[in-house]
C-alpha cells in the first residue's frame, strides 16, 4: 500500500463527516446526565431525603402549571416504581421534565416517540419535549437498575390539546395506569 | 528533524493552540446547551435554586397556589440513621421485648394471624415502623401510645433483638402461622405476581423488595408473616389508609391489584409457601 499524504487526510476527513452524519441523524433524543450538574455548581437533592424537603416531596409530583402557563412535570424514578406511574400531558405542548432518582440510575424511554431520559441519584434531569401525536406510551426503565428492572414501567398519555382539563391553582395531575 | 528547530516549536504551538481552541469552544457550547435547557422553565433557571422554585412560584403568582406539602415519613435512610439502627443491643431489646410479648408471641409468632410475626424481622423495616407509629404517620390506636413508649434506641434494640429470633417452625408453640390457602387454586396467581409481577401494568415482583432474591431498605422480609395481616395491610396500601412508604412505593404496588390478587399473595405468604420460607 503506498498512499501519499493527501489521500489520508482526504479520507480521514471524509470517515469523519460520514460519523458526524451518522450522528446528527439518528432521531432518538436521549437527555443524558445534566451539563448544569458540572458547570452550574448547583446542589442536587439528597436521594434518600427526596420525601422531606425540596420539590420532589410527594405532594409535588405530577404535571404542574407555571405561572406562564407552562407544564412541568416532576417524577421519581426508583427501584421498581415510577412515581406519578402516568401522567397525562396535552399533544403539541412543550412540557418540561424534571425527574430525579431515589437510589441508582434509571433510564425512561417514551416507547414510540424519540425521545429518552436519563434519571441520575443527586441530580435533576430537566429537558423539554414536544409530543406532537396523541396517543399512549409505555415508558419501561431501559438502565439495569435491579431485580425488579423489567417490570419497571411507566405510562404517558398524551391527550389532544383541547381534551386536556385547565389545571386549578395547587393541582398536581397524575393518572390512572392502565 | 531536530526538536529545536524553529519549524518543530511553531507546528507545535500551533496544534497545542487548535486543541486549546477546541476544548474552549466545547465549554461555551456545553453551558450554552445547559441554560437553553433550564431556560424553559424559568422559576428553575439556577440549578442552585431548583429547591426553591416552588416557593418562588407561590410567591411569584398567587393564583398557582402550591399544595400542602405531605410528608409520608420522617424517617431518611441517611448514613447516621442506619448507624443508628445497626448499633442495637439485642439483650437489652430482649428485655424490652417482653412487653410485646402478649400479641407478638414468646417466640415472635402472633396467635392471632391479624398481628404481624416480628420473628426474623428486618431491623431497619422494624425501627421505621416504630418511628411511624411514635410520630403517628401510620395510624394503629393501639400501637401509636406503645411506640410512644420507645426511644429511638430502645427500638433499635428491640429491632435488634426480633431480628435475631429464629423463625424455624416449632410445634410446642402457640402460633397462627402458617395457615392453609382457603383456596389452593389461586397459588398460581400468587406465584405469578412474586415470581414475575406483571410488568404491563407496572407491578414489579414481589421478592425483588421482600427478599429473598433483592432487598430494599425498608422493606420487610414476608415468607413467615401471617396472611391476614398482610391483607390488610395491602387493603389499607391501596385506599390510601396507610401512607408511610417513602416515595409512595407501596402504595403504587397495591393499587394496582385486583381484590383476588391481593388475597392471594397474602394467603400464599401466610401458608408458609413464599419463596425463603424454608
Amino acid at each position: 500500500m503506498n498512499r501519499s499524504r493527501a489521500t489520508k487526510k482526504i479520507g480521514f476527513v471524509v470517515v469523519m463527516i460520514l460519523f458526524g452524519v451518522a450522528l446528527f441523524s439518528t432521531r432518538y433524543y436521549l437527555v443524558d446526565l445534566p451539563v448544569y450538574h458540572f458547570f452550574g455548581g448547583g446542589e442536587g437533592p439528597d436521594p434518600p431525603a427526596l420525601h422531606l424537603r425540596g420539590e420532589f416531596v410527594e405532594s409535588n409530583l405530577g404535571a404542574a402549571e407555571g405561572p406562564s402557563g407552562a407544564l412541568t412535570v416532576r417524577m421519581i424514578a426508583q427501584q421498581f416504581v415510577f412515581v406519578p406511574q402516568c401522567v397525562e400531558v396535552p399533544a403539541g405542548v412543550p412540557v418540561t421534565f424534571r425527574m430525579t432518582s431515589a437510589d441508582v440510575v434509571h433510564m425512561l424511554s417514551f416507547l414510540g416517540t424519540d425521545y429518552g431520559l436519563k434519571v441520575v441519584p443527586g441530580a435533576v434531569t430537566e429537558a423539554t419535549f414536544t409530543f406532537s401525536k396523541p396517543g399512549t406510551f409505555k415508558i419501561p426503565c431501559h438502565e439495569f437498575c435491579g431485580a425488579g428492572h423489567y417490570a419497571m414501567r411507566g405510562q404517558l398519555n398524551v391527550v389532544p390539546q383541547d381534551q386536556f382539563a385547565g389545571m386549578l391553582p395547587g393541582e398536581r395531575r397524575a393518572c390512572e395506569l392502565r | 528533524m531536530s526538536y529545536a528547530s524553529w519549524a518543530w516549536r511553531v507546528r507545535t504551538a500551533a496544534w497545542i493552540g487548535l486543541v486549546a481552541g477546541l476544548c474552549v469552544i466545547a465549554l461555551l457550547l456545553a453551558g450554552r446547551n445547559s441554560s437553553a435547557q433550564s431556560s424553559a422553565n424559568p422559576a428553575s433557571a439556577n440549578p442552585a435554586s431548583a429547591n426553591l422554585s416552588s416557593a418562588k412560584l407561590a410567591s411569584a403568582n398567587a393564583a398557582n397556589a402550591e399544595p400542602a406539602v405531605r410528608i409520608p415519613s420522617n424517617v431518611a435512610w441517611t448514613e447516621e440513621t442506619l448507624k443508628l439502627v445497626s448499633r442495637g443491643d439485642a439483650f437489652r431489646g430482649s428485655l424490652l421485648g417482653r412487653r410485646c410479648n402478649h400479641c407478638h408471641g414468646e417466640e415472635g409468632f402472633s396467635s392471632v394471624a391479624a398481628f404481624p410475626n416480628l420473628a426474623g424481622m428486618d431491623r431497619m423495616s422494624f425501627w421505621k415502623q416504630m418511628q411511624d407509629f411514635r410520630s403517628g404517620k401510620r395510624s394503629s390506636p393501639v400501637m401509636e401510645p406503645i411506640a410512644q413508649g420507645f426511644s429511638q434506641r430502645d427500638a433499635a434494640d428491640l429491632a435488634a433483638y426480633f431480628a435475631m429470633l429464629p423463625t424455624a417452625s416449632d410445634p410446642q408453640d402457640n402460633r397462627a402461622f402458617p395457615q392453609a390457602m382457603h383456596d389452593p387454586a389461586r397459588a398460581t396467581i400468587a406465584i405469578r405476581l412474586i415470581i414475575f409481577g406483571d410488568g404491563q401494568r407496572g407491578i414489579p415482583p414481589c421478592q425483588s423488595c421482600h427478599g429473598p432474591v433483592f432487598y430494599v431498605k425498608g422493606a420487610p422480609p414476608l415468607a413467615k408473616q401471617n396472611g391476614d395481616y398482610l391483607e390488610q395491610q395491602l387493603q389499607y396500601f391501596s385506599n390510601g389508609f396507610r401512607s408511610n412508604d417513602i416515595n409512595v412505593r407501596m402504595r403504587s404496588v397495591a393499587r394496582q391489584l385486583t381484590a383476588e390478587e391481593k388475597t392471594a399473595v397474602s394467603e400464599f405468604y401466610g401458608a408458609g409457601l413464599g419463596p425463603g420460607a424454608n
